[in-house]
């Protein structure tokens, strides 16, 4: 039971990574209903910037704004060119599933190419003495900015959708697109838009989970399963399910490998997509929240 | 699609299921593929080879499933992991008798796609792909870290090789019998093609409400063709172990499951002509180039993301517009 608190932190600090990348997958799905899978591979790309930038000795402010800027771009250029033309085609939501998938693959493997396959450590923003809390309790300052940027991403994208009209415009663009324009909203803009925030929030979380795993080509691969998994749990129409669907996820993935054993603490992502898709498939938040 | 599939209904009842010519032609690739070791003796080149023909039976596999039963599953790698890993697991510690886990590896396989298939089958798009691809990512971390199981980051190694008449076979041996799992496969599914189950699955996925009204029980017919696959993915698997007499965790990872789904598509959806050749493709090609392994699944992803983009139908369609014009008849969907 001592150790319980500390648990408690990590599992939560796990929690905030997928919730990250839950978000960054909610903003697309919910205005353009498109499941972007590449999302993990953004993380990378600023996490992997990152770490080469500051190798090169640049200035920290810089290199963290512009490896997030870097890797936004991208996630743009792949929506304008796979993305778009697949969905101008008509292509089936099989086809569209594999060119995303197609994205993910040769970014991940080309920055293997490029910056090589080793993991490197990515520095975090504050120093890394943990702060004592207890006995057998710690945080470390990354963990709190983890929390911290988690926690603001959250609040921010809550108030955009919910509390601007161009944010509200999201939601009714992918319901019905139709009388979306008709009632003035510009479709276009609202895409853009989407894949933009999309791949920003993602952007972010390299820099949050970068410094606690470490900068490499495949470091998208968990994460970006497991996002998606989150927000099924959650709730896919509400920003709140990425949150909750990623804390939990985080929560239980940690407890399972603390007393059963870290081997088991992977099946949990699958067993809980197969109990909610089945038993509770709009998630955990319902759906008359999404819509404050 | 549907002018495609029409077409291909009416070609399933019009013609005689094997044709003399048909026979003729597959009776030259099975000969030519089985003498090849005549010819090619560079050990290289033969484990080159093999990897290629197992790659046509899980790529055989993998497209019955994409494009026949419409399903498209990421959870490939992991069939491929457990048939590769039962035998291994068997014949090395327990001292099974090599062929003996044949049937074991399969039905490891077919019961493991069971399990999945009952729920995950009943997903579609992006959600059928989430689930299958978590599954894979379990499989994966698995046999990693289930060290005491799967013997870890380094695998199982100093499998004992298959033996006939008290010889153990290696090398072109087991490049005879890695052609006959594949003429076995290609067999089952081209006979299966023309089933009764095979009709109803290709229903299920051109119309699931007529299908179902038609009598056909949907779920149950896409679980078969799913554990039908599964079985052939297995029995590569254990070609694979018994070839390699070594097996790690490489054969499951999620670069193996995109590398198949992108052959498959490359080679266009449902043709097994365009399967073979795209297996050849990018199982030879890379290589060939001098490029490492792992850029092999990055040829694999530039090509799918020209072919979904500029060319929906792959190299099959490819070669059957060639063929219709050689013949100057219009194309058929022949796969």
């Amino acid at each position: 039971m001592e150790f319980l608190p500390l648990v408690v932190l990590s599992g939560l600090q796990v929690g905030c990574v997928y919730a990250m990348m839950a978000l960054s997958y909610f903003v697309i799905i919910n205005a353009t209903g498109i499941v972007n899978f590449a999302q993990g591979e953004w993380m990378m790309l600023a996490a992997v910037f990152g770490a080469a930038m500051l190798l090169a000795a640049l200035p920290y402010p810089l290199v963290f704004l512009a490896s997030i800027l870097a890797a936004t771009l991208i996630s743009l250029l792949a929506e304008r060119l796979v993305i778009r033309p697949l969905e101008a085609r008509g292509a089936d939501i099989n086809i569209l599933v594999v060119g995303l998938l197609g994205v993910l693959v040769v970014v991940r493997h080309t920055t293997g190419l490029i910056f090589g396959r080793e993991e490197v450590r990515l520095p975090g923003p504050f120093a890394e003495n943990p702060l004592i809390l207890g006995e057998t309790v710690f945080v470390l300052p990354q963990t709190l900015f983890v929390f911290a940027v988690t926690a603001a991403t959250f609040i921010a994208l809550w108030l955009f959708l919910h509390r601007t009209s161009f944010g509200r415009s999201f939601r009714i663009a992918a319901i019905d697109p139709l009388g979306a324009q008709i009632c003035g909203v510009d479709l276009g803009r609202v895409r853009f838009a989407a894949f933009a925030i999309g791949g920003l929030i993602a952007a972010l979380l390299g820099w949050l989970y970068g410094p606690l795993h470490a900068a490499g080509n495949l470091m998208g691969e968990a994460p970006g399963v497991k996002g998606f998994i989150a927000l099924i749990i959650g709730s896919l129409v509400s920003p709140l399910g990425a949150l909750v669907g990623g804390l939990l996820l985080g929560l239980f993935e940690v407890a399972a490998a603390f007393y059963i054993g870290s081997l088991y603490s992977e099946a949990i992502a699958f067993v809980m997509l197969m109990l909610f898709l089945f038993v509770r498939p709009q998630g955990i938040i319902p759906a008359r929240w999404g819509s404050g | 699609m549907k002018a495609a599939a029409d077409q291909e209904v009416r070609r399933l009842l019009d013609r005689p299921s094997w044709p003399a010519r048909r026979v003729a032609v597959w009776a030259a690739i099975v000969a030519v593929l089985l003498l090849a070791p005549l010819v090619v003796t560079n050990g290289y080149h033969l484990t080159l080879a093999t990897n290629v023909i197992v790659t046509m039976i899980l790529t055989f596999s993998l497209n019955f499933v994409i494009g026949r039963i419409g399903l498209f599953s990421l959870s490939h790698a992991a069939f491929l992991g457990v048939g590769g890993y039962v035998a291994a697991i068997l014949a090395q510690r327990h001292g099974v008798e090599p062929w003996l886990t044949l049937p074991l590896a399969m039905a490891a396989s077919m019961a493991i796609a069971g399990l999945i298939g009952v729920p995950v089958l009943r997903l579609r798009g992006f959600f059928l792909a989430v689930a299958t691809l978590a599954f894979t990512l379990f499989a994966d971390v698995f046999a990693r870290q289930a060290t005491d199981i799967t013997g870890g980051a380094y695998g199982i190694t100093n499998i004992p090789p298959l033996t006939l008449f008290g010889l153990p076979l290696r090398g072109p041996w087991m490049y005879e019998v890695a052609v006959l799992a594949l003429l076995l496969s290609a067999l089952v599914l081209e006979n299966v093609r023309l089933s009764r189950l095979g009709r109803a699955i290709l229903a299920a996925r051109d119309n699931e409400a007529a299908a179902a009204a038609a009598g056909i029980d949907i779920p149950r017919t896409q679980l078969a063709g799913y554990v039908l696959s599964a079985a052939i993915t297995g029995l590569a698997g254990w070609v694979y172990s018994f070839f390699h007499l070594t097996l790690n965790p490489f054969v499951l990872s999620l670069d193996i499951t995109f590398l198949w789904l992108f052959i498959v598509l490359v080679g266009g959806l449902g043709s097994m002509r365009g399967a073979a050749l795209a297996s050849i493709l990018l199982g030879v090609g890379p290589e060939m180039l001098g490029f490492a392994a792992a850029q092999q699944v990055l040829t694999a992803g530039v090509l799918v993301l020209l072919v979904v983009l500029l060319f929906p139908r792959g190299l099959g369609g490819l070669v059957e517009d060639i063929e219709a014009r050689w013949r100057r008849r219009p194309a058929t969907g022949d796969g």
